[in-house]
């Protein structure tokens, strides 16, 4: 009996570990000049067990004009510089702030990952990536999201703006509609629902918007919270004859803020 | 030359005796601020405010957001006993996105002469709002705001603007 309890016990404390967001930050929110603690927990992954731990960092992936931290060493042999704290167990720290570390300036830096290794690179966690670095400047862009963060709970209003669209499909297009696709907060992270051809607002000539809160759009399951959602703006436009010919923009990804 | 200093003494003995306390008329009675709050309120306007954009300074800060969904249809009832305390509060939420996470329970606030935070109780479960100005009180009007924080920083609130019923 006790060791059932126990398991059970067991069995809850595993299932609320895991449940806590893996990497986290502090502060949750920061600009590529806050000062940030990574706190990692390599349970599960390839570095589990080691009592040395040491960053892989990189910045700007996926976007272009990345580069490796200055602290990383070489992969044989990494620096001091990014050796992890041990907090407890599999639970490990690092500080840094990214100006530094990339050595880039706040307008260069736009995202960073890192990965967990052995000093001589034999043993290594999978790749986390890519966290947002908040933005010092505002640049203006044809799509975006206000607020610029939010819970699922929250509205969020998506926008268009088509006067500062750069492919021609997009300047051209009428008829504008909104693709909306919600994912579990869940890892892997899986589509909860899609909502098609939602007929967004037209605000002016060159703006279009949509105003949604999910549960007002999509039964969630019951416990189920989402991690993020995507947009796409798609539309019509004419071809050479005059029939209109479906377009879309690109698909936007925009990540569930968790307030405490 | 004599006249003169008399007319000078004679000047400042009437300034000196002409010095005495104003009398002010009455001030009014004291506002009672909760107990304004009493009755039946319909919300008619909602603000959504970035507030991590305002911090830093960027466009798009604040968003009318009130005939996106049926937020009018939103009535609280703030109730109290015969003193002026506060007691129950009861939220008819009709086809409305939720303010709070409970319709019903007790309200407090946190400070009876100058409140400045309403508490929502339902049980072990509490709704932190913000009271605004009671300028508009007399005139049938508040404002309550929701801040939603990440580690301490406010990065979105919403303010409601209810109007008595």
């Amino acid at each position: 009996m006790k060791k059932l309890v126990l398991t059970i016990i067991l069995g809850f404390c595993a299932a609320f570990t895991f449940a806590q967001s893996n990497p986290s930050f502090s502060p949750a929110t920061f600009t590529a000049e806050d000062e940030v603690t990574i706190t990692l927990d390599v349970t599960g992954t390839g570095m589990a067990g080691q009592t040395d731990v040491y960053l892989w960092m990189f910045s700007n992936d996926g976007v272009g004009g990345g580069k490796d931290a200055l602290t990383n060493g070489q992969w044989g042999s990494s620096s001091e510089a990014a050796k992890m704290t041990r907090v407890a167990g599999n639970v490990f720290t690092f500080k840094f702030t990214g100006t530094t570390l990339f050595g880039q300036s706040p307008a260069e830096l736009i995202n960073f990952g890192f990965l967990g290794k052995s000093k001589d690179g034999t043993k290594q966690t999978q790749d986390f990536k890519p966290f947002k670095f908040d933005p010092l400047v505002f640049t203006a862009s044809q799509f975006r999201v206000f607020p610029s963060k939010m819970d699922f709970t929250d509205m969020a209003t998506v926008y268009f703006h088509q006067d500062l669209a750069t492919d021609q499909n997009l300047q051209r297009m009428f008829d504008v509609k909104v693709t909306l696709t919600f994912y579990s907060d869940a890892i892997p992270q899986t589509v909860v629902a899609t909502r098609n051809a939602l007929v967004a607002t037209k605000e002016s000539n060159v703006l279009y918007s949509y105003s949604f809160i999910p549960e007002r759009l999509i039964t969630l399951p019951a416990g189920t919270k989402l991690g993020k959602f995507s947009y796409q703006f798609t539309g019509s436009i004419k071809d050479a004859n005059g029939t209109n010919v479906p377009t879309s923009g690109p698909v936007t990804e925009v990540s569930y803020t968790v307030f405490n | 030359m004599k006249i003169i200093k008399y007319i000078v003494l004679a000047l400042c003995i009437t300034s000196i005796y002409s010095c005495k306390p104003e009398e002010f008329g009455p001030i009014g009675e004291e506002e009672n601020i909760v107990k304004s709050l009493q009755g039946t309120w319909g919300l008619t306007k909602v603000t959504q405010k970035d507030e991590d954009a305002a911090t830093k300074g960027f466009p798009y800060k604040e968003l009318d957001i009130t005939n996106v969904y049926a937020y009018k249809d939103l009535v609280i009832a703030l109730q109290g006993d015969a003193a002026g305390t506060p007691t129950s509060f009861i939220i008819t939420q009709g086809n409305s996105p939720k303010i709070s996470d409970f319709n019903t329970g007790t309200w407090t606030v946190d400070n009876v002469k100058a409140p400045t935070v309403i508490n929502l109780k339902s049980g072990t479960l509490t709704s932190e709002l913000t009271l605004g100005s009671y300028a508009e009180l007399k005139t049938g009007k508040f404002y309550l705001k929701k801040v939603k924080k990440s580690n301490g920083k406010a990065i979105v609130s919403y303010t409601y603007q209810f109007t008595k019923k």
